[in-house]
């Protein structure tokens, strides 16, 4: 799976959690989850949980600690399914 | 699976600093949130005496890391649930059971003396939603404090329950994810409640008389990283709300 395939997948996994669905629909890669997308702090647990799921990997508390963006969501998964 | 925290010298020292000088103030500060809470609001624990004597013989019999998971209603429940527990002066002698806290940071620290107050208190403030590196420095902090022996309370929803009952949905992921990265780690489930408090509010009623009741726990999960810590989370939350049920059974 390339780059932008899991891109475009985590944008539509974090937008199914995103009140605002309209930068959701925007999204790049320097797209902030939280303060751009309006992600509730407590729902980006979901958020990488349903990551976990998607892609078949396993992901510690300390790893999603450097989730901030679309950008670091995708490294982060390509550095898992790698 | 559990890891062993550490921290950079200059936050160890940080720690450091303010668990001594907290403790060495202690004499004055602990009897005076004392004093506050039962002499100028009134409060009274229901069944304090037993209630402490089953908490201080719990805290002789466990040599393992306790992180007190308790229910929300106002902004002074840590303070109750503590006195509640321990009393006043046994903390001045058994200082480590007296938890550390992890208080909204824009909910006291508008002003120089809040923050100086809430720092003396075994603080350490958190921005709720906040950069993720910052609410990771704070919940690192707290687990390298239990991995040492100390005692920490967090809130099952972070913040108070809007509704006046622990809801299930807006359950803390950062309580699992301390109880599952500190090796033997068990929850002391809490649940406090006075008796003229509806639903969640600044301060409970003057005069009010508080029920506490706790549990020791040890989540268990087949999962890992985590979904392990979500689930503990949800363990917690799920035998809080019990108790909350037991609570108000017992009312009717």
């Amino acid at each position: 799976m390339d780059t932008s395939e899991i891109q475009a997948k985590v944008v539509e996994i974090i937008g199914r959690y995103a009140k605002n669905k309209e930068a959701a629909a925007t999204a790049t890669e320097t797209t902030n989850i939280l303060e751009d997308l309006k992600v509730n702090s407590a729902r980006l647990v979901d958020v990488i949980l349903d990551f976990e799921d998607e892609f078949d990997i396993e992901v510690e508390d300390d790893d999603a600690d450097a989730v901030n963006t679309v950008g670091d969501a995708v490294a982060l998964i390509q550095s898992k399914v790698a | 699976m559990a890891a062993e925290y550490d921290l950079p010298f200059k936050a160890r020292l940080a720690l450091a600093v303010q668990a001594t000088v907290g403790r060495v103030l202690s004499i004055v500060w602990i009897p005076g949130a004392a004093f506050a809470m039962r002499v100028v609001m009134r409060y009274r624990i229901k069944d304090a005496s037993n209630l402490r004597k089953r908490f201080r013989q719990l805290a002789r019999e466990t040599d393992t890391p306790i992180l007190i998971c308790a229910n929300h209603l106002t902004m002074v429940d840590s303070a109750v649930v503590a006195w509640a527990l321990g009393g006043s002066w046994w903390y001045l002698f058994n200082y480590r059971w007296l938890p550390w806290n992890m208080p909204e940071y824009t909910n006291f620290g508008f002003n120089w003396y809040n923050r100086v107050g809430v720092w003396l208190l075994k603080c350490i403030a958190i921005r709720r939603g906040g950069r993720r590196e910052d609410v990771s420095g704070t919940l690192k902090r707290i687990q390298y404090l239990l991995s040492r022996g100390q005692t920490a309370l967090v809130f099952a929803e972070g913040g108070r329950s809007r509704t006046g009952r622990i809801d299930l949905d807006s359950i803390a992921h950062g309580m699992g994810r301390i109880v599952n990265s500190v090796r033997k780690c068990s929850a002391l489930c809490v649940y406090l409640r006075g008796d003229r408090q509806l639903t969640f509010s600044s301060l409970p009623a003057r005069g009010d008389s508080f029920y506490v009741e706790f549990e020791l726990f040890r989540p268990v999960s087949e999962h890992s990283g985590m979904r392990r810590s979500r689930d503990f989370s949800q363990q917690i939350a799920e035998r809080l709300v019990a108790m909350e049920e037991r609570y108000f059974d017992r009312r009717e």
